[in-house]
C-alpha cells in the first residue's frame, strides 16, 4: 500500500467506525441548448446567494429582477447585469413574456401572491422555503401548483443534496436498520436583524422578528431540517412539543432566539430539534441513530458510524474514514470515484457546491427535461404545516397534535 | 479632494464600539463600529460580515464550489460568462497588472506552486513550465459579452493579493448605506479601511512596523494595503527563496521588507502594495492618487520612502 493509499484509507482507532458517504458520481450540471431566462423576485441575502449560484450554471440568463425595496432592487440589479428591474412582480410577468421561470426569494409572507400569479401566468416556479407563513397560504399555493402543468419546486435543498441522497440510500437498508432516535440542530450567532437608517424601512425588513409575519426559528431555519426528516422517513410527526425563549438578544424582540422541540411519530420514534441565534457551537447537522449504524449529515459532509456488531458489507473496508470526536466515521463522499482517480480524496471530502446550487440545478433540469420537481409544492406544504405548528407550540409552550388531515393538500 | 493637514479631531463620546469578526480568506476580518444605536450597528455590521463571507465563498482558490474554481476549470477553452461584479474585479486586476508592468499578476499561482509554496517541492523544470502559463495577458476579457477566457491550458487565477481589499470595499459600502460613518475594517491587519475617525483622534491611526521611526498612517475615509517580504521561504541547493515572487522572472524578490499603499479603494491599495513590494520601488504606472510607502529592506537598513498625495496629510513619522 502506498503512502497516499494508507492516508486515504486510514482507520482511526477506538469507538464506532464512522464511514463518510459520498456518491460515486456527482450530478452533472444541466446542459442547455437555448439560454433559459429566469426572473428573480427578492433581492435580499437569499436572492444574492441564488444569483451567485446561478452564475455557475452555464446557459442561465437572469433576465429580470424584482424587489419592492428600492435599495435592494438597485443592489440586485447591479449584481445581475443587464437584467430588467421591477418593483412589482406583476409588471415583471406582464412585460417579460419569455421568462421561463420565476425564483421567489422574498419574505415568506409575500410568497403566496407571487407564486399564484406566476403559476397563473404559466411560469415554472422555484419558491424558497418555508412555502408560506400560514397554513392557509401554503394550501393555496400547493393547490394552485397541483393544477399547473409547469414545474413548481420548493427550496428544501436537502432533497437535491447528493450526499444526502447517498446517505438516504443507506438509511433505507439494513446498513442502518432500526430507527432509534433522530436529532438535529442549527446554531448560529447572529441577531437576525437588518439595519437601516430609515425606521419605517427597518421595520419592513425585519419581518422575521414580527410575530404576525414570521414563522420563527422553527419555520425559517428548522423547516429545512424537518423536511430532511420527512423525506428520509416518508412520514410526518403526529405531535410536537416545544419551548423557546430569548437567551441573548434582549433587544425588545418577541420572537424566541433559542428553541427546543420534540416531534413524535406514530411508530414511537422521536425527533429532537434545537436551534439558537445565541451560539454557533457545532453549527448545523442532523443525526439519525440506527441499530446497525448512525448517520450524521452536515450539508456539505456526511458520515456513517457503524456499530461494532453490525454485519460487514465489504465496501466500507476501503472507504475514507475520519475521526469525529472519539468516533471514527466513514465519510460519505459525492464524486468519490472521480476524486480517487484524481488523487484528491485526501484534499477534502466535502461537496464541491452548496445545497442551494444543486437545488437550483435540479429546478433547471426539471424544466428542460420536463420532470416533476425534486421537492414538490405538496412536499413543501406538508413541511410548512409541521413547521408552522411547531412555531405555534414554541409560542404556546406546550404540545400540539398534528392531524393527518391537516397534511392533505386537496 | 485632499484632506487638510490639520484634521478635525472627533470629540470623545461615551460610546462602546461594537466589534464583529469573521474568519475568511485564510485570516480574521474584524469590524469596529461606532455610533449610538448598538442594535443597528450590530445589524448593519452583520450584513457587512455576510458580504465578506460571500466574497470568501466566491474567491476561494481551494474551494471547488467558488467562482474562481469554476473559472479556473472552464476558462480554457472557455469562455466563461461572469456576473458584473466578478467581471469588474477581473478588469481591476487587468488594470493594475498592465499599469504595474506585470509586477502584480493574479496568474502567479502556478509559479507559487512550482516554487515550493503550495503542496509540492520546488523544482526548476516545474518553474519553467509555470512561467509559460503566467501572465495576465493570457486572460482574455470580453467586456461586451462579459466573458473571461484563458489563452491555453494550465492558466489559472488566484485573487489572494486583491480579494481581502475587494471584500472590505464592499463591506464598507454596506456600512455607509446603513448609516454608519465611523468604523475600522481590516482583513488580517494587511487590508485596512478607516471610515470617519475614532473618538479623540483625527482618524484611525495605524502604525506600520514596530520600530520608533516607523510611520503611522491616519486612515480617514481611506484604505491601506500592506505587503511584507517576511514569511515563508524555501531552501534548496540553489539557496534560500523568499515567498515574494516576481511573476515576470519567476525569481524571488530578495531583500524585500515591507510595502504599503494608501488610497480610496482598499482593493487597489491591496493590489498595488504587492506590485510595490515586487518592484521595491514605486512603479511608474502607479496612479497619482495613491501613496506608496516602502520600508527598509530585510536588514532593517535605510529610510522609509514615501511618495504620493497622502504623504503630507495622513502620514505621521
Amino acid at each position: 500500500m502506498t503512502e497516499m493509499d494508507r492516508r486515504q484509507f486510514l482507520v482511526a482507532a477506538g469507538g464506532l467506525a464512522a464511514v463518510s458517504l459520498f456518491p460515486s458520481e456527482l450530478p452533472a450540471a444541466p446542459i442547455l441548448i437555448e439560454p433559459l431566462k429566469l426572473g428573480l423576485v427578492g433581492g435580499g441575502r437569499q436572492g444574492r446567494a441564488i444569483l451567485a449560484e446561478l452564475a455557475k450554471i452555464e446557459g442561465i440568463k437572469v433576465a429580470a429582477v424584482c424587489d419592492n425595496d428600492a435599495t435592494r432592487l438597485s443592489g440586485v440589479k447591479s449584481r445581475a447585469g443587464d437584467a430588467e428591474g421591477f418593483e412589482d412582480h406583476r409588471a415583471m410577468l406582464d412585460k417579460v413574456k419569455d421568462l421561463s421561470g420565476v425564483i421567489i426569494a422574498t419574505p415568506t409572507h409575500a410568497h403566496k401572491a407571487i407564486a399564484l400569479d406566476a403559476v397563473s401566468a404559466g411560469r415554472h416556479v422555484y419558491c424558497e422555503a418555508p412555502l408560506a407563513h400560514t397554513i392557509e397560504d401554503a394550501k393555496a399555493i400547493a393547490t394552485a401548483a397541483a393544477g399547473a402543468k409547469t414545474v413548481f419546486a420548493v427550496g428544501h435543498e436537502g432533497r437535491s443534496n447528493p450526499v444526502y441522497q447517498l446517505a438516504r440510500s443507506f438509511f433505507r437498508t439494513d446498513a442502518f436498520k432500526d430507527m432509534v432516535m433522530m436529532r438535529a440542530q442549527c446554531n448560529q450567532k447572529t441577531t437576525w436583524r437588518v439595519g437601516s437608517p430609515d425606521p419605517a424601512r427597518e421595520k419592513v425588513l425585519n419581518w422575521r422578528l414580527d410575530r404576525e409575519l414570521s414563522t420563527g426559528l422553527m419555520g425559517e431555519i428548522g423547516s429545512h431540517q424537518l423536511d430532511v426528516v420527512h423525506w428520509y422517513r416518508n412520514r410526518h410527526p403526529v405531535s410536537v412539543r416545544a419551548t423557546g425563549g430569548i437567551r441573548l438578544h434582549t433587544d425588545g424582540r418577541e420572537i424566541a432566539d433559542t428553541v427546543l422541540a420534540e416531534f413524535a411519530f406514530e411508530d414511537g420514534a422521536r425527533f429532537i430539534y434545537s436551534t439558537t441565534l445565541a451560539s454557533s457551537y457545532e453549527g448545523k447537522y442532523e443525526v439519525f441513530e440506527g441499530s446497525n449504524s448512525s448517520i450524521r449529515l452536515a450539508w456539505s459532509h456526511a458520515w456513517m458510524f457503524k456499530e461494532a456488531d453490525a454485519p460487514t458489507q465489504g465496501w466500507e473496508v476501503y472507504a475514507n474514514k475520519q475521526q469525529i470526536y472519539n468516533e471514527a466515521g466513514i465519510t460519505l463522499i459525492a464524486g468519490a470515484t472521480q476524486l480517487a482517480e484524481q488523487g484528491k480524496l485526501k484534499e477534502g471530502v466535502g461537496l464541491p457546491n452548496s445545497s442551494l446550487y444543486y437545488a437550483l440545478a435540479d429546478f433547471v433540469k426539471c424544466i428542460t427535461e420536463k420532470k416533476p420537481a425534486v421537492c414538490s409544492a405538496a412536499d413543501g406544504y406538508r413541511t410548512a404545516v409541521v413547521a408552522i405548528l411547531a412555531n405555534q407550540a414554541v409560542a404556546k409552550g406546550g404540545e400540539i397534535k398534528i392531524d393527518e388531515s391537516m397534511l392533505k393538500v386537496g | 479632494m485632499p484632506i487638510p493637514p490639520d484634521l478635525p479631531v472627533t470629540p470623545v463620546t461615551p460610546v462602546t464600539p461594537v466589534t464583529l469578526a469573521v474568519s475568511a480568506m485564510g485570516t480574521r476580518f474584524e469590524l469596529v463600529l461606532l455610533g449610538d444605536d448598538e442594535r443597528r450597528l450590530r445589524a448593519v455590521g452583520e450584513e457587512a460580515i455576510e458580504e465578506i463571507r460571500h466574497w470568501h465563498d466566491r474567491l476561494s482558490w481551494f474551494d471547488r464550489g467558488s467562482f474562481v474554481s469554476h473559472l479556473n476549470a472552464r476558462a480554457w477553452p472557455g469562455p466563461v460568462t461572469c456576473d458584473p461584479e466578478f467581471f469588474a474585479l477581473l478588469e481591476l486586476c487587468r488594470e493594475v497588472w498592465a499599469a504595474s508592468g506585470g509586477a502584480f499578476d493574479p496568474t502567479v499561482a502556478a509559479l507559487m506552486r512550482a516554487s515550493g509554496f503550495r503542496d509540492q517541492a520546488r523544482e526548476e523544470d516545474a518553474i519553467a513550465r509555470a512561467r509559460a502559463v503566467t501572465g495576465f495577458d493570457k486572460v482574455e476579457l470580453d467586456a461586451r459579452a462579459r466573458t473571461a477566457r484563458f489563452a491555453g491550458p494550465g492558466v489559472g487565477i488566484e485573487l489572494g493579493a486583491v480579494g481581502k481589499g475587494w471584500a472590505i470595499d464592499r463591506a464598507a459600502r454596506i456600512l455607509r448605506e446603513g448609516g454608519i460613518s465611523g468604523a475600522l475594517l481590516h482583513g488580517g491587519t494587511s487590508s485596512v479601511m478607516g471610515l470617519g475617525a475614532c473618538p479623540g483622534a483625527e482618524g484611525w491611526p495605524v502604525k506600520l512596523g514596530v520600530k520608533p521611526g516607523d510611520p503611522t498612517v491616519v486612515l480617514r475615509d481611506v484604505s491601506l494595503g500592506v505587503s511584507a517580504g517576511a514569511g515563508r521561504a524555501v531552501e534548496d541547493a540553489s539557496g534560500v527563496h523568499g515567498h515574494v515572487l516576481d511573476p515576470r522572472t519567476g525569481r524571488s524578490a530578495d531583500g524585500v521588507g515591507l510595502a504599503a499603499v494608501v488610497g480610496e479603494s482598499c482593493a487597489l491599495a491591496d493590489a498595488w502594495s504587492t506590485a510595490v513590494l515586487v518592484e521595491q520601488a514605486r512603479p511608474q504606472g502607479m496612479p497619482p492618487g495613491l501613496t506608496s510607502l516602502i520600508g527598509p529592506g530585510e536588514d532593517g537598513a535605510g529610510p522609509w520612502r514615501i511618495d504620493g498625495p497622502h504623504a503630507a496629510t495622513l502620514i505621521r513619522s
